[in-house]
C-alpha cells in the first residue's frame, strides 16, 4: 500500500517541525509542546517499521516511549510550576541565574 | 703474617675507628676514649705499613700486595674496583704518612689540653677520617679509588681547618680550602674521564705500546696537574694554603706540611707512566715548581705569623717536588717529599710549642725563647737547618738530589729560580730562629714554660728522622729509577755555600740588633712589591665582576624564560577558561540550541562521515 | 484509495504540528498539539496497530493534552497567553530544521528497506502476551518509572509549609 519510505518521510518532517518549536520557543510549555510533537514522531516511526517487519516489537517500544514521555511531561509541568513560582514567569529566557 | 691482610689492615683500621668515632657518640664525647681509639689505629696502619715496607726495602721489581673488589658494574663488565695495592712506590708513602699521623696524633693530645673535653673527641674523629683518607688514597689501585679518596681528603681537611668553628675566619678559611682545591678537583675528573675514554680504564700502566698517543698523554696529564695546582698549593692556586692556618697547629703540621698538600706530588708519582709520555707537560711543571718555590720563598721573608711562614714554605717546597717530577724522574721529587714531610712536621710542631708558650703566634710577641724552652728550641733548629739544606741533614740530600736532576735535564731557569730560592729559605729560616728562640725577650716569653713530654716525644722522633733519613732513604725509596747514592758535585757545593752564606747573613741582620723587616736595596724593594702581589684580590675580582654577572644572567633567564613558559601556559588557562565560560549562559534557551546542533552535527557525522 | 488516505492523514498531521509550534496563543498551540495527537492515531490505525491507536487517544490526548491545559492555568500570568517565538532564533531555529529533516530524510531514504509490508494485524492479545512474557523486565521498571515520576512530581511541586 503505502510505502515504508513515505512514512518515514512524514515522521522525519513532524520532527524537523518539532525542533523548530524547540529552538525557536521562548515560553517553557511552548518547549513543552515542541518535544511532545518530536517523541510523537519516534513513536510514528516505531510503528512504521513494527508494521514493516511484521512481529510485536515496535508497537511494545512504542507504549513504552508513550508511558515515558507521559511521566517526562508530568514532571515537566511541575517544574514549571515551580518556576512560576519563582519567578512569576514562564519564560525560559527568566532564570538565568546560573550563568558563567 | 699474610700479607694481604696486612695491606688491608692499613685503610681498614683507621676506617673503623673513623666510623666508630663518627657514628657512636658518646665515645666521641670521651677525649680520651676518643684519642685512643684513633691512636692505636694509626699505631696498627704504622706496624702494617712498616712490615710490607721492609719488604720492598732495596727490590723495587717485588710484585705487589693487591687485591681489588668490582664496585662500579657497567655495560656487563666492571668499570672500577676499589681495593689495595702496596708496592715500591706506595710502601714509603704509606709508612711515612702513618708515621707522621700517629706523631701528630699522640702531640694533639698534649697541644689541645686546656680545650673543653667535650669537644675534642670530635678532633680525633676527624683525623681517623683523615688518616684513612690519606691512606686509603696512596693505598689505591686504579685513579678512581685515588680521586675519591682525593676527595676524603678534602673533607676531612674542611673539617679540621673549620675545627674552631665558632671562629668565623676558620670557617671562612675552610669554605676557601674546600672551593679552591675542589675547582682545582675538575680538573682530576676530566683528566680522569679523558683517560676512561682512551685506555677504557683507570689504570695509570700506560705502557708506551699502549694505544695513547702523545696528544693523549698530555691532555691527561695536564688535567691532572690542574688538581695538583690546587691540591698542592702550586701557584696561582696555591692562596687557601695561609689561610688554612686557621686550624689548630697540629692540623697544620700533618695536613697542610706532610701528607695532604703532598698528595697532588704523589698523584703524580703514581701515574708517572702518564707524565713520561707528555713532555710539554712536565716542562710546564718544571717551571712552575720552580717558580712557585721563588715566590713563595719572597713571601716567607715578609711574614710576621710564624705559621704563615712555614706556609709558605711548605708551597715553595712542593715546588721543588713538582719541579723535580718535571725534570723526567722520579726519585728526586719522592725523596723529596718523604724528608720534606718529616723536618716540616717537626717545624710546625714545634711552632705549635711556641704558640702554645706565648699563646700567640706573632713572630715579634716572641724572643728570647731559648732560655726556657731549651728542647724545643733546639730541635726547632734542627728542623730548620734541614730545610735550608745544611750539610749532612735530611733535607741536603734530596735537595741536592733534585738540583741534579734539573740541571741534568736542561731546565736552566727553574734551576737558577730553585737555587735562590733555597738562599731565600735559609734567610727566612734563620729570622724565624732568630726572632723566635734569641734576643731580647718579649712580654710573654717571660711567662713562657716549655712543653709537656707528650709533646716533646714526637717531636723528638721527627728530629731523629730529618737528621738521618737522608743516609737511610736512599734504599727506602727504591723506585726503578734507583737511587745511585750521593756524590760531591760542583753545584752541590755551590748551594751549600750559599746557605751557609744566607744563614750568616740572617743571624747578622736579625741578631742583636733585633730589627724585624728588612730595608734597603732594590732587590728587596721588588721582593717587597712580589710579596703583597694581590692574587688574592684578583680572584676575588673575577668572582665579583664575572661570576656574579654570569649567575645573575642565568638568574634572570630562569625566572624569566623558564618559569616564564610555565606560568604562562598557566596564564593560557586562566585566560581560555574566562571566555570558555561566557558559554554557559544560564539561559535554557541557549543549551536546547546547543543540544540539537549537537545532535545534527552528529547525525550528519553519522550519515556522511565515516563507517 | 489508501494513498489519498494516507495523504489526507498526512496533510493533518504536519499541518496541526505546525500550528502548534508556531501560533501566537498558547492555548491554541496546545489545542493544534491535540489535533496532531489525534492525526497520529488515524496513522496508527492505518499502520494496522490498532490498540496502539487507542492508547494513544487516551493517553496523550486524553491526558498530556490535559495536564498541559492544567499547567497553562496554572501559570497564566495576567489574561492574556499570548506567547510569540524568540524574534532573533527564529531563522537559525528554521535553518536547523531544515538541516534535520534533510539529514534525517537522506539517511531514512537510503536506508529504509523498499518492498511490501508484512501486513500484520497485531492484536492487544498479543501486546499484553508480549508485555507480560518478552518485556517483562521493562514492564517492571516502566512501573516503577511511573510511580517515581509520580512521586517526584508532588515532592517538586508542593508548596512548602510556611
Amino acid at each position: 500500500m503505502i510505502g515504508l519510505p513515505a512514512v518515514l518521510l512524514v515522521s522525519a518532517a513532524l520532527f524537523a517541525l518539532g525542533v523548530y518549536g524547540v529552538l525557536s520557543r521562548k515560553n517553557a510549555i511552548g518547549l513543552l509542546v515542541a518535544v511532545e510533537l518530536m517523541a510523537n514522531a519516534v513513536n510514528i516511526n516505531l510503528v512504521a517499521f513494527s508494521n514493516h517487519w511484521g512481529g510485536v516489537a515496535g508497537q511494545v517500544f512504542a507504549l513504552f516511549t508513550i508511558a515515558l514521555t507521559v511521566a517526562e511531561v508530568a514532571v515537566g509541568l511541575a517544574i514549571i510550576i515551580l518556576l512560576y513560582r519563582a519567578h512569576k514567569a514562564v519564560e525560559v529566557d527568566e532564570a538565568a541565574e546560573m550563568s558563567g | 703474617m699474610d700479607k694481604l691482610l696486612l695491606a688491608e689492615a692499613i685503610v681498614l683500621s683507621p676506617l673503623a675507628a673513623a666510623v666508630v668515632l663518627l657514628v657512636i657518640a658518646p665515645l666521641r664525647r670521651n677525649h680520651a676514649i676518643s684519642a685512643s681509639v684513633t691512636i692505636l689505629a694509626t699505631t696498627v696502619s704504622l706496624v702494617s705499613a712498616l712490615l710490607l715496607a721492609l719488604d720492598f726495602t732495596g727490590n723495587p721489581d717485588l710484585a705487589p700486595v693487591q687485591q681489588q673488589w668490582p664496585w662500579l658494574p657497567a655495560g656487563g663488565h666492571i668499570m672500577a674496583t676499589v681495593g689495595v695495592y702496596v708496592d715500591a712506590i706506595s710502601a714509603p708513602m704509606l709508612v711515612v704518612v702513618s708515621l707522621v699521623a700517629l706523631c701528630v696524633q699522640v702531640y694533639s693530645v698534649g697541644y689541645l689540653g686546656h680545650e673543653p673535653s667535650n669537644d675534642r673527641g670530635r678532633y680525633f674523629a676527624y683525623h681517623a677520617l683523615f688518616a684513612f683518607s690519606m691512606l686509603g688514597l696512596v693505598i689505591a689501585p686504579n685513579l678512581l679509588q685515588l680521586f675519591l679518596c682525593w676527595e676524603l681528603v678534602g673533607l676531612a681537611s674542611y673539617l679540621l681547618i673549620g675545627y674552631y668553628w665558632t671562629k668565623p675566619s676558620a670557617g671562612r678559611a675552610a669554605l676557601k680550602a674546600f672551593w679552591v682545591t675542589k675547582f682545582a678537583d675538575m680538573g682530576l675528573m676530566l683528566g680522569l674521564m679523558v683517560l676512561y675514554v682512551k685506555t677504557g680504564g683507570f689504570d695509570w700502566t700506560v705502557t708506551p705500546a699502549s694505544t695513547l698517543q702523545t696528544i693523549d698523554h698530555e691532555w691527561i696529564a695536564g688535567l691532572l696537574l690542574m688538581a695538583v695546582v690546587g691540591k698542592s698549593a702550586q701557584f696561582p692556586l696555591h692562596v687557601w694554603l695561609p689561610d688554612a692556618m686557621e686550624g689548630p697547629t697540629p692540623v697544620s703540621a700533618l695536613l697542610h706540611a706532610a701528607t695532604m698538600v703532598a698528595a697532588g706530588v704523589y698523584l703524580i708519582v703514581r701515574s708517572y707512566p702518564i707524565f713520561e709520555g707528555a713532555p710539554t707537560v712536565l716542562t710546564i711543571m718544571a717551571w712552575l715548581g720552580g717558580g712557585t718555590a721563588l715566590y713563595a720563598a719572597t713571601v716567607a721573608v715578609f711574614q710576621d705569623d710564624i705559621k704563615k711562614v712555614l706556609a709558605f714554605s711548605t708551597c715553595s717546597q712542593l715546588g721543588y717536588m713538582v719541579a723535580a717530577l718535571g725534570s723526567g724522574t722520579l726519585v728526586a721529587g719522592y725523596f723529596h717529599l718523604t724528608t720534606h714531610a718529616f723536618f716540616k712536621a717537626l717545624l710546625f710542631l714545634g711552632a705549635g710549642s711556641v704558640i702554645h708558650a706565648v699563646h700567640s703566634n706573632n713572630l715579634h710577641d716572641m724572643g728570647g725563647l731559648m732560655r726556657k724552652m731549651k728542647p724545643t728550641a733546639a730541635m726547632f733548629i734542627i728542623g730548620s737547618l734541614a730545610l735550608a739544606g745544611f750539610p749532612m741533614l735530611s733535607g741536603f740530600f734530596s735537595k741536592d738530589l733534585i738540583l741534579e736532576e734539573l740541571l741534568h735535564a736542561g731546565h736552566i731557569v727553574p734551576l737558577a729560580c730553585c737555587v735562590l730560592a733555597a738562599g731565600l729559605t735559609a734567610f727566612y729560616m734563620t729570622r724565624v730562629v732568630m726572632m723566635a728562640f734569641f734576643g731580647e725577650p718579649s712580654q710573654a716569653s717571660d711567662h713562657a714554660h716549655e712543653s709537656p713530654a707528650v709533646m716533646l716525644a714526637p717531636m723528638a722522633l721527627l728530629a731523629v728522622l730529618s737528621l738521618v733519613a737522608g743516609l737511610l732513604m736512599g734504599d727506602f725509596v727504591a723506585l726503578k729509577d734507583g737511587y745511585a747514592g750521593f756524590h760531591i758535585t760542583a753545584l752541590g757545593m755551590t748551594v751549600s755555600a750559599i746557605g751557609i752564606a744566607a744563614i750568616g747573613a740572617g743571624i747578622w741582620r736579625f741578631g742583636p740588633s733585633r730589627r724585624a723587616t728588612p730595608l734597603g736595596g732594590p732587590a728587596t724593594i721588588f721582593a717587597g712589591l712580589v710579596a703583597k702581589a694581590p692574587v688574592d684580590q684578583t680572584f676575588e675580582l673575577f668572582y665579583r665582576r664575572v661570576l656574579d654577572r654570569v649567575s645573575a644572567a642565568a638568574g634572570w633567564f630562569d625566572r624569566y624564560v623558564m618559569d616564564g613558559l610555565v606560568n604562562l601556559a598557566g596564564y593560557a588557562v586562566l585566560v581560555a577558561a574566562a571566555k570558555l565560560r561566557k558559554l554557559q549562559t544560564g539561559n535554557v534557551g541557549d543549551y536546547v540550541y546547543a543540544i540539537v546542533g549537537g545532535l545534527i552535527v552528529l547525525t550528519a557525522f553519522g550519515v556522511f562521515g565515516g563507517n | 484509495m489508501a494513498q489519498f488516505a494516507f495523504a489526507i492523514i498526512a496533510a493533518c498531521l504536519l499541518g496541526s504540528g505546525f500550528q502548534a509550534v508556531s501560533s501566537r496563543n498558547l492555548v491554541h498551540s496546545v489545542l493544534w498539539l491535540a489535533i496532531s495527537l489525534v492525526a497520529t492515531a488515524a496513522l496508527y490505525a492505518f499502520l494496522d496497530a490498532s490498540f496502539l491507536a487507542a492508547i494513544q487517544i487516551i493517553l496523550y490526548t486524553g491526558g498530556v493534552i490535559t495536564l498541559m491545559l492544567f499547567g497553562v492555568m496554572l501559570t497564566e500570568q495576567g489574561t492574556d497567553t499570548g506567547i510569540t517565538n524568540a524574534s532573533h532564533r527564529r531563522i537559525p531555529a528554521a535553518v536547523g530544521a531544515l538541516a534535520t529533516f534533510g539529514l534525517m530524510a537522506t539517511a531514512l531514504w537510503q536506508g529504509a528497506p523498499r518492498g511490501d509490508a508484512a501486513g500484520e494485524f497485531v492484536t492487544a492479545k498479543q501486546i499484553g502476551l508480549s508485555f507480560l512474557t518478552t518485556h517483562l523486565l521493562a514492564f517492571e521498571a516502566l512501573s516503577i518509572l511511573l510511580l517515581a515520576a509520580m512521586l517526584g512530581a508532588i515532592v517538586v511541586a508542593r508548596r512548602k509549609d510556611p
